[in-house]
């Protein structure tokens, strides 16, 4: 029964991206670049060279935390959409940790940033949380206030009280020292030994969702909150502490960018990276293993077009277009053949109808 | 001290507060008319990043904001019969076909803004005209209030008002309010709840768009920038809960989140604009944190359960 399912998941999800594929040729041909060319350069963008593929591993690993952090949320009931602001509000805190305690042994800095990091995502998203358990307030729509306001409070900081002496950067923080870094994988490319951690993470975030009672007892509370409760779960607790472990996740994220890639706060920390992948988690149905095997997929789409943008000048926003057009068809495919069997159902019955009028 | 609220509360900041309020008024009338059809609509703010991508495109390729603004209406229908065949038709999941469209939004203007305008964006194409009305200029204040706003200030007006009384007073509006609260009661009827639902998802689309015309067109006057919903669709669906899905109480809640964007730009001389900024949207969790609690004081003393979901 699951083989037979996981078979028709597959079946749908490789139907879904060569039909994306497709229409993002056709895009690209209407608006006047070259489909193949462009296809080739993304693919060239991705797999030529180490440093490439050091960038995709990098992520790779921002995609599948952040879609973890969406799957255990969305397995306790509760859609965690403001993982961008818990991101850069970790980020931001677990850099200024670095600034302040420059000179004192990575020892010290680098637990203290992770739990700061840990913390402030947690925090951020124990707000909704909370709010969403006690009151009954949709998550979804306070969770994206908070990232706009997250975004705006990082903006004010690193513009700000915590802005690089460097007037040449506009907003950004002050630069770690060098031995607070992770250590870089790859030359050139932001892969560091961040992706260590990340994987034990997911591992462990897998293990406890598919292998545990925990894992059990939350799939019963966000699957029937009813019967859990009655089974004597505490179904509140439970979602609180799912939120604010996924929002301490896009908080580490965040940590992971500073410290592993961009060695100070500034924009480029996150661009809408946590909706890029939640998006993964939906294309995985909020399953842990396809969510980790996917973000592998996405990273190359990714990285493959930020490289077409530079070889062949295409927009790399080709790339959201094709990964949301895969969304549409997985989520409409139901309906489809839904709608298939309807009519094939009328017809027969029409058929019936006719033959049957032409017996009497 | 005195200065400051001085400032807050000048016409200024009211006349700031008709401008900033009416995006989010259009798509809260439109999010309205779904939310009666019992849809889910999260995917007004791609709707919108959509209009006010779109609207620039049309005034751009014709010279014209008049075909900017016809550009608009074929796209919000395009827009709601694509989203209602998702989420009507296919019955997909209004969460994630209503984030992808946000996503995929973003992702479809920033592509084509690059294409056709490259990296730089594009400016000044043909706007939306702001009205001057001679006989409002001679009442004091009123005047200065009311006059010389973009065209879809005026507009939004008119259609608040034919829009409350399409759903209160026209058979459609009962029954597209039926199709969502009742729709076998509206299918013994003889009247289709799906259709409704198809009307709603379109005029939602045309709504978003225009919000997003006003943007582009009108505040920035001809100007398009990557993103630059930012959020509003999202705080248009606050205001229709908060109204309860009256498109005229919609627009009053967007008013109000149109004076407290009016404050933060003014308070921006005092204070940084990145922190003025969070104003209008801290103010929408309080909102949505307000509804809630009251619904239930009232459900509580009318002795009803509660509802699983808002």
């Amino acid at each position: 029964m699951k083989k037979k399912l996981d078979l028709s998941y597959l079946a749908s999800l490789g139907i879904s991206v060569v039909l994306a594929f497709l229409i993002g040729a056709l895009i690209l041909a209407v608006s006047g670049h070259h489909p193949g060319h462009a296809y080739a350069a993304m693919f060239n963008g991705a797999f030529k060279g180490m440093r490439h593929l050091g960038d995709v591993l990098e992520y790779a690993m921002v995609l599948c935390i952040c879609g973890l952090a969406c799957d255990l949320g969305s397995r306790v009931g509760i859609f965690n959409v403001g993982g961008e602001g818990q991101l850069l509000l970790g980020a931001i805190a677990a850099c200024q940790i670095g600034v302040w305690l420059d000179g004192a042994s990575p020892w010290l800095v680098f637990p203290l940033a992770a739990l700061t990091a840990i913390a402030v995502g947690g925090l951020y998203a124990l707000i909704p949380g909370v709010l969403k358990v006690k009151l009954k307030v949709d998550e979804v729509i306070t969770t994206i206030m908070l990232n706009t306001i997250a975004a705006s409070i990082c903006q004010f900081l690193a513009k700000g009280p915590w802005k690089n002496a460097n007037k040449n950067i506009v907003a950004g923080t002050q630069q770690l020292s060098a031995r607070y870094w992770f250590g870089g994988l790859v030359r050139g490319s932001n892969l560091s030994t961040a992706i260590f951690f990340a994987a034990i993470m997911a591992l462990l975030v897998w293990y406890v969702m598919q292998k545990t009672s925990r894992g059990f007892e939350m799939k019963i509370t966000g699957q029937n909150p009813r019967f859990a409760r009655f089974s004597g779960l505490k179904t509140d607790q439970i979602v609180i502490l799912c939120m604010t472990i996924s929002g301490a996740m896009c908080g580490l994220v965040g940590m992971f960018r500073v410290y592993g890639a961009e060695h100070l706060f500034k924009s480029s920390i996150s661009n809408d990276y946590y909706f890029e992948g939640l998006m993964v988690a939906m294309i995985a149905q909020y399953q842990p293993v396809a969510t980790i095997l996917l973000s592998l997929f996405f990273a190359v789409l990714k990285i493959g077009a930020q490289g077409m943008e530079l070889s062949a000048g295409v927009p790399n926003q080709i790339y959201l277009i094709i990964q949301t057009v895969i969304i549409f068809f997985m989520a409409a495919e139901r309906g489809i053949f839904r709608s298939i069997q309807a009519r094939r159902a009328a017809k027969a019955a029409k058929a019936r109808l006719e033959g049957g009028s032409s017996h009497v | 001290m005195s200065d400051i609220l001085k400032s807050i509360f000048s016409v200024g900041t009211f006349h700031q507060m008709l401008r900033s309020a009416t995006p989010v008024a259009l798509a809260a009338m439109g999010g309205s008319l779904t939310e009666h059809a019992g849809i889910m609509n999260i995917g007004m703010d791609g709707m919108i990043l959509m209009g006010a991508f779109f609207a620039v495109w049309g005034s751009f390729l014709f010279q014209s904001a008049a075909a900017g603004i016809l550009v608009i209406l074929l796209m919000g229908v395009i827009v709601g019969l694509f989203f209602a065949l998702l989420v009507v038709k296919f019955e997909s999941d209004e969460f994630i076909i209503g984030c992808a469209l946000n996503t995929f939004a973003l992702g479809l203007t920033s592509y084509l803004s690059r294409s056709i305008f490259g990296a730089a964006g594009t400016k000044g194409n043909p706007a939306l005209p702001s009205l001057h009305i001679p006989f409002l200029s001679k009442i004091p204040l009123l005047g200065a209030l009311l006059n010389d706003h973009s065209l879809l200030v005026y507009v939004t007006w008119i259609l608040a008002v034919l829009l409350w009384l399409f759903v209160y007073k026209t058979p459609y509006g009962f029954w597209l309010r039926a199709s969502g609260e009742k729709p076998d009661t509206l299918r013994t009827a003889g009247i289709s709840p799906v259709k409704m639902k198809w009307l709603a998802s379109v005029l939602c689309g045309v709504f978003c768009g225009l919000a997003g015309a006003h943007l582009s067109l009108g505040q920035l006057s001809g100007t398009f920038a990557e993103n630059m919903s930012n959020s509003r669709g999202y705080i248009a669906f606050a205001c229709v809960i908060f109204a309860a899905a009256d498109p005229a109480k919609a627009y009053l809640a967007a008013l109000m989140f149109g004076f407290f964007d009016a404050i933060g730009l003014r308070l921006q001389d005092y204070i940084s604009s990145d922190l003025t900024n969070t104003i209008p949207y801290l103010i929408t969790i309080v909102m949505m944190v307000y509804v809630v609690v009251h619904s239930q004081r009232k459900k509580k003393a009318a002795g009803k359960p509660l509802p699983a979901k808002l």
